[in-house]
């Protein structure tokens, strides 16, 4: 089951993702990203017309002024006009202003959130966003906000440099350590739009991305309400699936299939070892551990402590304090039952029909 | 005027022959004080340092021909775009115009015999040989995978020692940038012969002029920024690492006051060439010789004042966003102006279609284009969309290699005869132009059309999964293969252009003195020159009339009218 499927079983609304069929942008799902449009077919527009000019102009002295002969005289034609000088200063400075005051304006919208926002928090790390929302639902892959009402996203980063960018909706904004940003947007209508990281910010930079789910505002509570509590719906063996679904804050450095190697190390390798024996490095030295839970455990809160050779120390320090005890649990669970959970391509299965839910 | 004229420093070399001739010996290479045997050795550094940086290229539009991982893993690609973007600016298009062309045709172009200060010539150049050796050496000490721009804080990471070694590079070739234009400007202050006045200066020499004084006044900057990571780092002050109280943005400001001139660093001598190529070549005095020179200068002066629109999204100020974009427009004026003037000097020109002009006519196309978009990067709006994207390194890829890179292959073509006094194969020269333009437009404009549609930059893999729709891989995936296609195609002209011009040195044709028609200076000595330039101290004419030049079928060049008719 992909990614993109989850998502849709998750809402009856969505479509697939529009890429458009126009030249340009992604089809525009704001009334601002409308407005970005505009300005953008503005500047377009007088841009296509200069190159015609100009490459009109290069075509036509080429071919109408080409040396016929090596003893033909050198070519002979005005050498200032200051009539001419004048109108290409002055006309090309009139049109600048024009545009930088229509950027301008349109900027003001970008950066002036209206009133009664719905508020989201968004985190970035190294390489993963994770989404709170006030209720306390938290999610790393889908930010999911309602249709026709503002949310305005507040963003701050635990370690480097991030950049939160959603191409439908025309905003982005660094995500800047030590500092808080924040983009706001009004969906129109329900559906599924993409989010990348676009400041370069590491090995997994490429692997940062997240979904947007618009959901009508009428359902919106209530999915929201619902995902506060999801993993109360999860017990027992269940409980392997909830792990699965907390993966995905995983996945963007760790891969479900056999021999696979990202950033950090695949966890079906560690799932088909278990019990076993594995060198680690401890303060540089090697030494070895058994794959067990507390060795996973371990793994997740203080990742720190045991290297895998030939991997990077490079594992954010904080999931331990992110994720509850019921969340690493789940966890566990999941690489310890991963072929029950996964099939041979590294592919999460359809999570079978739960009773209470 | 010629106060110091460093003729003495020659006296010990012998007076026959030309530059190349007149000594023998490795030796006689390495410590010359020559400008001309220095330019030709920056000619060979920069080059060697282009084919390094294409080859990074290469390797990083093949990763991404196809969606997942193709040749390399994400670490490898974050160090190839690195090292791509470090050995491209700061080892090719800063030092390649100044460093290589300038210092070959500078004086003679003045009607000097050298540059005013030709040991520190040799000084700048063998710094620049360490700051390239550093930079080399940090791809062994690894970690280099920051991007070009160093941002903190994740350059300052632990386990990024490479990081240091590359800062120590780009610390020394900045000293090699601000010696070259120290010993620029007091050559063209000082040693001027007697008649050469400001506005009988080769426009190429107001240019170099503009940029050595861009040189001067912003490198030190970027030392200063090396110098601040370095105390952050070994003392543990905090500057820029948020977790020693720094802020992160302030490393941008410092990094882009530099950077955002350097840019013209870059550009402006191009332009420089682009007249002198479009003038010759059209046989046509040049338009709005002032206006030309002028907004040289203005460019210079708005260099310094427009860093932060590289910044729009990192989170300063609504208000000093509006200034930058608003500043940002104003560089946009000299910049047509001299488009235009270059379009008016082919009006009733009488065209040539060289090698030299065709890499003109690409250039003026190709600047077109970067210019042009760089109006949607300038306001505001626009550019929050675009900022970070595909559409930002397209934008930047016509500007500086489209555009500087190119007038600087189209400048090389122009001297060639006159650096090696020999003729290179036209025919190819000329299919060689049309390959290079085909390609760079295949693999660039393409990336417009990514950018817009949202696919950020230092993106190692576009792969459907986490956030990547099945549609859009599908759709990336057809513009990034058309944009690889295009780099190879690219590469291929820039191999047969290789190919020709070291075949040129074999068994090329004799170069005249004057193959094109030009009237500056270095027209009027042999091709090569002799050593000292100027047997005697020549008397400048206003370098854009060229009636008193004309074809002769012997020759295989031009001759003056008067030496045509005896």
């Amino acid at each position: 089951m992909t990614l993109t499927t989850l998502l849709l079983l998750a809402s009856d609304q969505p479509g697939p993702i529009d890429t458009g069929n126009g030249f340009w942008f992604v089809p525009a799902a704001t009334e601002y990203a409308d407005t970005h449009d505009w300005v953008y077919s503005i500047v377009l527009w007088l841009s296509v017309f200069f190159f015609i000019l100009i490459v009109g102009a290069i075509v036509k002295f080429a071919f109408d002024y080409r040396r016929r002969s090596n003893l033909e005289a050198a070519g002979s034609g005005p050498t200032h006009n200051i009539v001419l000088e004048t109108v290409w200063t002055v006309v090309p400075l009139l049109l600048s202003a024009g545009l930088f005051l229509i950027g301008i304006d349109t900027y003001a919208d970008f950066k002036t959130a209206p009133a009664n926002c719905y508020e989201v928090d968004a985190t970035a790390q190294k390489w993963v966003w994770q989404f709170d929302h006030r209720n306390g639902a938290s999610d790393s892959l889908v930010l999911k906000v309602p249709v026709g009402r503002p949310t305005k996203v507040t963003l701050r980063s635990n370690d480097v440099l991030h950049s939160f960018f959603i191409p439908a909706f025309r905003v982005k904004q660094d995500v800047v350590p030590g500092r808080y940003g924040s983009v706001w947007f009004t969906p129109r209508e329900p559906g599924i739009y993409q989010g990348h990281c676009t400041e370069y910010c590491g090995t997994g930079h490429s692997k940062m991305n997240f979904y947007v789910q618009a959901i009508p505002a009428d359902e919106f509570d209530e999915v929201i309400a619902k995902d506060a509590r999801w993993i109360d719906d999860y017990s027992g063996d269940r409980l392997v699936w909830a792990g699965a679904r907390l993966f995905s804050r995983c996945a963007s450095c760790h891969s479900l299939k056999a021999g696979e190697r990202m950033t950090g190390p695949s966890m079906w390798d560690l799932h088909a070892n278990w019990g076993k024996k594995k060198k680690v490095e401890v303060d540089g030295k090697l030494t070895e551990v058994t794959i067990d839970e507390n060795y996973l455990l371990e793994s997740i809160v203080a990742p720190w402590e045991k290297i895998v050779p030939t991997y990077l120390n490079q594992m954010p320090a904080n999931f331990g304090d992110q994720l509850g005890p019921k969340e690493l649990d789940a966890l566990v669970r999941f690489v310890r039952q991963l072929d029950e959970v996964v099939d041979a391509n590294g592919e999460i299965r359809d999570e079978p029909e739960n009773a209470t839910n | 005027m010629a106060t110091l004229t460093p003729a003495d420093t020659h006296a010990h070399d012998d007076h026959h022959g030309n530059y190349i001739t007149c000594s023998k010996g490795i030796m006689s290479w390495l410590i010359t004080l020559d400008h001309k045997r220095i330019g030709v050795m920056y000619v060979i550094a920069t080059l060697a340092s282009f084919l390094l940086g294409g080859l990074f290229a290469l390797g990083i539009r093949t990763e991404l021909i196809a969606p997942g991982e193709t040749i390399m893993d994400a670490e490898t690609y974050n160090r190839f775009f690195t090292l791509h973007g470090a050995i491209m600016t700061f080892l090719v298009i800063i030092p390649a115009i100044p460093g290589a062309l300038g210092n070959f045709v500078l004086p003679i172009m003045l009607g000097a015999k050298d540059v005013a200060f030709p040991r520190l010539n040799l000084g700048s150049f063998y710094l620049w040989i360490i700051g390239a050796a550093l930079t080399v050496y940090s791809m062994l000490q690894g970690g280099i995978d920051t991007g070009w721009t160093f941002y903190t804080p994740y350059s300052i990471e632990e386990g990024r020692q490479g990081v240091f070694w590359v800062g120590m590079g780009v610390f020394i070739l900045g000293f090699s940038s601000i010696f070259t234009g120290l010993n620029f400007i007091v050559t063209v202050q000082r040693l001027r012969p007697p008649g050469m006045t400001w506005f009988k200066l080769p426009l190429f020499l107001w240019a170099l002029y503009a940029t050595a004084i861009i040189q001067v006044l912003a490198t030190p900057v970027l030392g200063i920024t090396m110098l601040l990571l370095a105390a952050e780092r070994i003392m543990g002050i905090g500057i820029f690492d948020p977790a020693l109280g720094g802020d992160p943005v302030l490393f941008q400001h410092f990094f882009w006051f530099y950077s955002h001139p350097a840019v013209y660093i870059m550009i402006l001598p191009a332009m420089g060439i682009i007249s002198e190529l479009i003038s010759v070549h059209c046989r046509r005095e040049i338009f709005g010789y002032k206006m030309i020179a002028f907004s040289s200068v203005a460019i210079a002066f708005f260099s310094f004042l427009v860093w932060g629109h590289h910044m729009f999204t990192s989170g300063q100020s609504p208000l000093m966003n509006a200034i930058f974009s608003a500043i940002t427009f104003s560089v946009a004026i000299p910049s047509a102006v001299k488009v235009f003037n270059w379009i008016l000097t082919m009006y009733k020109g009488s065209i040539s279609f060289t090698t030299p002009m065709l890499y003109a006519l690409s250039f003026l196309v190709i600047f077109a284009i970067g210019g042009l978009t760089g109006l949607p990067l300038a306001v505001l709006s626009t550019d929050v969309q675009l900022h970070d994207t595909y559409f930002v390194v397209a934008h930047f890829h016509y500007v500086m290699m489209g555009s500087t890179l190119i007038a600087m292959i189209g400048g090389l073509h122009h001297w060639w005869p006159k650096i090696t006094g020999r003729m290179y194969n036209e025919r190819l020269g000329q299919i060689g132009a049309w390959i290079v333009f085909i390609g760079f437009n295949l693999t660039f404009f393409t990336q417009f059309m990514l950018g817009t549609k949202g696919m950020p930059r230092r993106y190692h893999d576009y792969q459907t999964g986490l956030g990547w729709s099945a549609e859009t891989t599908e759709l990336f995936h057809t513009y990034h293969f058309i944009s690889t296609m295009g780099s190879y195609v690219m590469a291929v002209g820039f191999f047969l252009t290789a190919f020709y011009l070291l075949q040129s040195l074999v068994n090329g044709r004799k170069a005249p003195a004057n193959p094109w028609g030009g009237a500056s200076l270095e027209w009027e000595c042999s091709s090569p020159p002799p050593h000292h330039n100027f047997d005697e101290t020549p008397t400048p004419e206003y370098c854009y009339k060229f009636d008193h030049w004309v074809w002769n079928d012997e020759e295989q060049g031009y001759v003056r009218r008067d030496t045509a008719k005896s």
